[in-house]
């Protein structure tokens, strides 16, 4: 425990002796919140001190005077000054005392560090109990934020999804469309395809009829003679050619 | 000022929360800077009425209580402090009963 008080003295005097530049400089009566001079106290490491219970400050006003043994000499020779004037008379309860003084040594310097550490887990423990409410509450504002914030991105994706539904429509439109124009390109050609057939079909027929016409007339048209004159004719060709060979 | 009022001068629109270790009044010369001549003139300016003698005896308190007792992890010092301090104090009222307990007559 007087290990851990020694540690602290150079914060701790610092603390003070800053308190008390700021106690000494007092303002006067504005009415404003005067914060340099009188800022919000704060708690402070705990004072050093020697020997268990004698403030640091005090060794520190003989150290300038005397030097660092100074202190200890003043009141080894005080202590010897009181009590070989018998100022300080050794009666029967000194010897207790000096029995108590003992065991309360040995008490600190035996229990004192496991008691320290089981006092600092027990302040800690207080002192997370005392947060913990406020810890939760900031965690849980956090997490709110964190959880809006993804929400947002969500509804960010939304629209995205929302445009890229809206493209899919336009597609399926333009397929639609072009799936129509197709469609009466195929009809129109059907059609004009049955017209072309239905012409060349009525030509067809109708140039067959002329010839079968025209020849059943021819064949009408010749008679007999005519047929004996060809023959004739023919015969006289083929004796003409015959002849010639 | 009755009993339990803040001290006149404290305004809390100006000085904020109460510190209980604080003199809100004019500051003096501390009296650690005190030459010795001024002393008497530095005592003479003193308020010592009743309230004023039990207005700095409170506020040394709670400077004390501030310094080694409030702290977020102290360590024996304020009570080894009162414990001398109380068997100080009680050996200096009995001191009219020790005096009988001398063990030399010369010295």
């Amino acid at each position: 425990m007087l290990s851990r008080v020694a540690f602290r003295s150079a914060a701790a005097r610092q603390s003070t002796s800053t308190a008390i530049a700021v106690r000494g400089s007092a303002s006067d009566v504005s009415g404003v919140r005067d914060e340099k001079n009188f800022p919000r106290p704060v708690r402070g490491e705990p004072g050093k001190v020697r020997l268990g219970f004698l403030p640091e400050e005090w060794f520190q006003f003989f150290h300038s005077k005397t030097g660092v043994t100074g202190p200890y000499t003043f009141g080894v020779g005080l202590v010897t000054y009181l009590c070989s004037k018998e100022i300080y008379v050794m009666e029967h309860e000194y010897y207790s005392g000096l029995s108590l003084l003992l065991m309360v040594y040995v008490a600190t310097k035996k229990l004192g560090p496991k008691v320290a550490v089981w006092l600092d887990k027990e302040v800690d423990a207080v002192e997370n109990q005392w947060n913990e409410g406020r810890n939760e509450t900031i965690k849980a504002l956090e997490d709110a934020v964190k959880s809006e914030k993804e929400a947002q991105w969500r509804a960010e994706g939304q629209e995205l999804l929302i445009q890229a539904k809206k493209e899919n429509v336009l597609l399926q439109l333009e397929a639609a469309y072009r799936e129509r124009l197709m469609n009466t390109y195929n009809e129109v050609k059907r059609r004009l395809d049955y017209q072309l057939e239905k012409t060349n079909l009525e030509r067809r027929l109708s140039q067959r009829q002329m010839v079968d016409w025209v020849v059943s007339n021819v064949t009408k048209a010749i008679t007999p003679d005519q047929e004996k004159q060809n023959l004739d004719r023919c015969i006289a060709d083929l004796t003409a050619l015959a002849a010639r060979k | 000022m009755g009993f339990g009022d803040y001290p006149k001068e404290y305004n809390p629109a100006v000085h904020g929360p109460y510190d209980p270790a604080r003199y809100y009044g004019k500051p003096d010369t501390p009296f650690s800077q005190v030459k010795l001549n001024e002393v008497g003139s530095w005592l003479a300016r003193r308020n010592k009425t009743p309230s004023a003698m039990l207005g700095a005896c409170s506020r040394a308190w709670w400077r004390w209580q501030h310094k080694y007792v409030q702290p977020k992890r102290v360590g024996m010092a304020p009570f080894f402090q009162l414990l001398v301090g109380s068997m100080t104090f009680f050996y200096v009222i009995n001191y009219g009963k020790m005096k009988h307990h001398r063990n030399y007559k010369y010295h």
